[in-house]
Formats: C-alpha cells, structure tokens, sequence
C-alpha cells in the first residue's frame, strides 16, 4: 500500500496505467484497473483528507475542501460561483451521494444524435450501475435521519400535487448530522477517498496527493506518462517534480473544469476541446415557517422530484444550508439582515436545478484558475422561474407562512397570492444568486472525430492510450444527478481498457 | 464587515468577534483572486458613499446609520456590478459572523469543533 503526499524531491514511476483524478469518475476507472490485476498510478491535485481531518464549517470546508475556495465562476452575463471539491474522493466527499439511475431517453438520445451507447453498451452501463448501488449501499433517506425540512417538502409536493420521492444515497445509516458538505464525519456516506482509493492501494496502486498534474506527456499520438509537480495544501508552495510514466494508457478524470485544459497544455489538438460545457445550474427558495424547522438537522439533501425533469426540464429538491451561508444569500444589510437571521431556525431551503440548454466552454483561466464560458438562455430563465415558483406553492402547501425568493428586484418575502411576481420575474440572469452545479462536457463523446473529443470508450479521437473518464465526456445534460452515470462511465471504460 | 452584521438585540455583532485575526487568517489561508476581490471590494465600499448616500467622505467617516445605509443601498443597487463586490465582503463577513458559538447558540445550534485543517501526509 502506497501513498505519497507532498515531498520535496522528486519521484519517478511506471505502471500500466495513470489516472489523473480521484473523484467519482477517476476513483472509479482506478478501482476497476487495480481490480482487472493492472498496476495502478492515482494522481490528485488536492491533500488526503480523513474524516478526522474534515472541517466543520464553511470557511473550513472552502479552505480544505473545495478547489480553489470555490473560487472558479462560470461568466456570461451573470458570474455564478463553480463548486468542486480539490481533495482525494474529489466532489464524493462534498456532494450527498445522491444515486439517480442514467435515465433511458438521455441514453437513446445519444445513440440517435451521436452514434455513442448501443443497446449492449446501454445495458452494460445499467449492469455497472446495478453493481455500483450495491458495493457503496446505495439507500433511501430512512424517514428517523430525514429531518424537518424533507419532510416539509414531501408533504408540499403532496398537497401541490405532484411526484417527489425519499432520495436514494450512497449514505450507509445516514445519521441525520447536515454536515454532507463539509464531509460526513460520521462515515455513513460512501465517498471514494473511504471506499474506492484505499482498494486501489490495497490491490497495490499507488496514490499520489497534493499532487497536480500539469502535462500529459504524449510521444507523438501517443500517451505515455503524466507530470507534474507536488504543491503543499496550505501554503501552494511548490515541491518535487513527479513523472508517472504509463505502460499501457493515461486516464484523465480531472474534471470537468481540469481536464480540458489539461488535455489542451498537453499539446492534443482538438477543435472541440473545452466545448460543449452544460451543467444544470441551480438556486433556491426559502420558506419560512410558524414553528422551528432546523433543517440542519437530518439529511442535507433528502427528497426529490423529477417530474419536469424532460419537459420543462429541472429538478427539485431540498438543500439545507448552515447559517454563515443563509447570512450572505439573504438581502440586506446591517440592522435589517441581521434581523432577517432571526427566522433561520424556522426556514427550509429547496431549490431547482435547471436542465439547461446554455452551452458554454472550458478554459484556462489567466491565472490557472477554473474559467468557464457559459451565458444562460432565456428559455433557462424561464425554467429557472417557473421551478422557484413551483417551490414557493409547495412551501405554502407545506405551511410556510411566507417565501424568501431572493430575486433582485422583488420584494424580500412574498405571501401566497404573490407567486406569480416570481412566474414573471426578470429573464436576466444578474437578478439571481445561482449556482452552477452537475457539470457537464469539454471533451465529449461522439462517433464521429470531427463531433466529439472522444469514443464511446472515452479514447480521444486521434490519440492511442489516452482516456477522458469524468463528466468532460458527457454530451447533454442529464436531468439527474451525475455522480452515478459518472461512475458507470468510468467503469465502462476501464473495463474496454483492460479487454483491449 | 461591522456594518454588515451589527451587533442586536438577538445576536452579537462582528464586532464581538475578533475580526482582526480572522482578517489576517483569511488573509493568509485564501486563494490570491479571494484576497484581491476582498480588497477591491473594501477600497471600493469605502469609496463610493457619494454615490449612495450623498456625502463627500469615505465610508470608515461616516455615522453608523449613514454607514449602513449606504451598505444597504450598494447591496440592492440597479448595477449588478457595483452589488457583486459588496457580496463578496457579505459573503467573506457571514462566514465569521454566522460561525460563531455564541450566533450558533441562538440559533440552536451547537458550536462547531475547531476544523482541524490537517491531512494525510503519509
């Protein structure tokens, strides 16, 4: 079993294959090498961090958790803050494990509009799913752990009506702590820094941390290895070089702000490299209620709806958040916010997250930091609308006394004969606090070269031994969460390396 | 970051924290472009109550009231470019104001553990 932190010399390896990454998709295609009997290399930018060694806080969890504070932005005429974890496990350990099947017609379209995901490949991405829900205890939020506010949003949506379900988690016993974000210290939630990365070491892999890839090193059309240089978490100073040469292929799940880039200062040339950028952005609205609420208290995320995940195309779903984030997403100042933070033990915060059509691109930023390109339609903005509308009926239904949609240019809080306000609220994305979460694209994957970046199988087009196994190679959006279709994709793809 | 979240009758204020050692930890523990937007975002708060509130001088000159009136009128300004900086100094003072023990106890919340900030170095 090895591990290798930051170090001040340099280091030197070969294995079979290097995978760049240990989020979801690279954790997972790592995992399915080792187990296949190969020699495995698992190289992430971010520290190892054990649940011991979680954070408590936001500040904490922006400082160890996140990549770069969170600092990334999507820019278009809005700038909306990136959230990605920087750490071993990648965004497993700051995500709620939420495990939501590929959906059938997101799959058809792609094999109708880009030739990728036949019926067997469809099939076998199942089968991995199947398997995957089993090896990391995939479980409905147990009613005791859900707390006040999925409760509230199940009996909203209940009396809206419309379909919302208990979520299904890769959370074993969920202890109803809130604490999802700043890593599960209770070790009920199955991140891959727990369950994928130490199997690859115990089956003789070796994980690098505190390590950042700067280049694939390529001969010719060929990867061969992968280089970079160990950065200490806190101070960002630079140590040794490490060069991990590859014997068979170089895995690339970096993720979906990191691996184009990465791929482009490598030298491979593709006119779609860093295209095709979707995500699902996000934000919410907060009911306030008579009695105390505390959504703090049980399941961070534990209900759901996906009734309008095809038409219109969002899906809803509860998000609590601690009190130092609720401070700053809350209008006002001075005086009047903070007697706005009184009402926090009584608000639930659910929130859409928009299937939208936006395309953008990925890029370096000037700084190396994440940039992305990506400007909302005014098709998403009506989405976006008519999600925090729908949200707002079903608090009311739920009981809430009143409604906080935080959308510049409306009054602070709305009664329920003020919902339509949010129905014909501004189309301009600069009125809204969003999030952009669930990324999408920048290598993706079509049968044709001249369409796509990559293979059914994640190989880029052009390149030998060279594999994208994150969500750069997703094509459209989902409607769902993608750490499950990630996570298939990546074993789907290390299983066609190993067969190869 | 005073003006932001003034102490009340329900909670302490930033002031009753200590709001210097965590200027100089933000400082020290967070990524340049956060330092820098931080920055920016003071210089530019500290500069612009002519345009708020109508007074010649910079905003650490002000009364408390005009202070924080011209705090909340930057944050619901028409120009989402003048309201993005000032976010930013909410965002960086909620993170301490909404954290502490004594803002967590009102809220019903226990205080959180110190985070360790350690990791896996073998």
């Amino acid at each position: 079993m090895t591990h290798i932190a930051f170090r001040e010399d340099d280091l030197a390896l070969e294995v079979d294959y290097v995978v760049v990454g240990s989020g979801a998709g690279g954790a997972t295609a790592a995992n399915a090498l080792a187990r296949g009997g190969a020699t495995v290399a698992l190289i992430e930018a971010g520290p190892w961090r054990d649940p011991a060694d979680y954070p408590s806080s936001t500040y904490g969890a922006m400082r160890d958790l996140f990549d770069g504070w969170g600092v990334g932005i999507a820019k278009g005429r809005a700038l909306w803050p990136i959230v990605q974890a920087s750490c071993v496990g990648g965004t497993t350990v700051i995500n709620c494990a939420i495990c939501v099947r590929t959906p059938e017609d997101v799959l058809l379209g792609w094999e109708r509009d880009l030739g990728v995901g036949a019926k067997a490949w469809r099939e076998g991405l199942w089968k991995h799913q199947e398997a995957l829900e089993v090896e990391l205890c995939a479980e409905v939020v147990p009613a005791a752990s859900a707390g006040r506010s999925n409760l509230l949003a199940a009996k909203g949506a209940a009396a809206v009506p419309y379909d919302g379900h208990p979520m299904t988690r890769y959370v074993k016993g969920c202890a109803g702590s809130g604490q999802c974000l700043q890593g599960c210290k209770q070790l009920k939630k199955q991140s891959l820094n727990l369950q994928f990365v130490p199997e690859v070491m115990a089956l003789g892999g070796t994980v690098l941390s505190c390590a950042p890839a700067e280049r694939v090193l390529l001969e010719g059309r060929r990867a061969v290895g992968v280089t970079g240089r160990f950065r200490e978490p806190v101070t960002r100073r630079k140590g040794g070089r490490f060069t991990v040469r590859a014997r068979k292929a170089v895995v690339v799940a970096a993720s979906v702000t990191r691996t184009a880039p990465l791929l482009a200062a490598s030298g491979v040339k593709h006119p779609l490299l860093g295209a095709g950028f979707r995500a699902h952005p996000g934000t919410g609205v907060i009911g306030v209620y008579d009695e105390d609420v505390d959504m703090n208290v049980g399941a961070t995320q534990g209900w759901a709806s996906v009734q309008y995940r095809v038409e219109p195309g969002m899906k809803l779903e509860t998000l609590s958040i601690p009190p130092e984030m609720i401070a700053s997403r809350l209008a006002g100042a001075g005086a009047e916010l903070v007697a706005r933070m009184g009402d926090y033990r009584r608000m639930a915060m659910w929130v859409v997250a928009v299937r939208a059509e936006a395309v953008g691109r990925v890029k370096r930023g000037v700084f190396g930091e994440v940039s992305v390109d990506y400007g909302f339609a005014d098709a998403d903005m009506r989405r976006l609308r008519k999600g925090l509308a729908l949200l707002a009926r079903t608090h009311f239904a739920a009981g809430a006394r009143r409604v906080i949609p935080g959308i510049y240019g409306l009054p602070y809080d709305l009664g329920p004969d003020q919902v339509g306000l949010i129905e014909e609220g501004p189309l301009d994305p600069r009125a809204y606090i969003l999030i952009s979460s669930h990324l999408f694209g920048g290598a993706t994957m079509d049968r044709d070269p001249a369409r796509g970046v990559c293979d059914e199988y994640g190989r880029v087009h052009g390149y030998e031994g060279l594999v994208v196994a994150d969500a750069s190679v997703i094509p459209t959006t989902l409607g769902v969460n993608p750490q499950h279709t990630i996570m298939a994709l990546a074993r789907t793809f290390a299983g066609r390396l190993l067969d190869a | 970051m005073v003006t932001f979240y003034p102490r009340s009758e329900q909670f302490p204020g930033i002031e009753d924290m200590d709001l210097d050692a965590y200027i100089a930890q933000y400082r020290r523990e967070c990524a340049p472009l956060m330092w820098a937007g931080f920055v920016l975002g003071t210089v530019f708060f500290h500069l612009t109550p002519l345009f708020t509130v109508y007074l010649p001088l910079p905003a650490y000159a002000l009364s408390d009231e005009d202070r924080e009136r011209h705090a909340q009128r930057l944050v619901s300004h028409p120009i989402y470019y003048v309201r993005q900086p000032v976010f930013l100094l909410k965002m960086v003072a909620g993170l301490l104001w909404g954290a502490d023990p004594a803002v967590r106890a009102r809220l019903g919340l226990a205080p959180y553990p110190a985070d360790p900030g350690t990791w896996r170095t073998s």
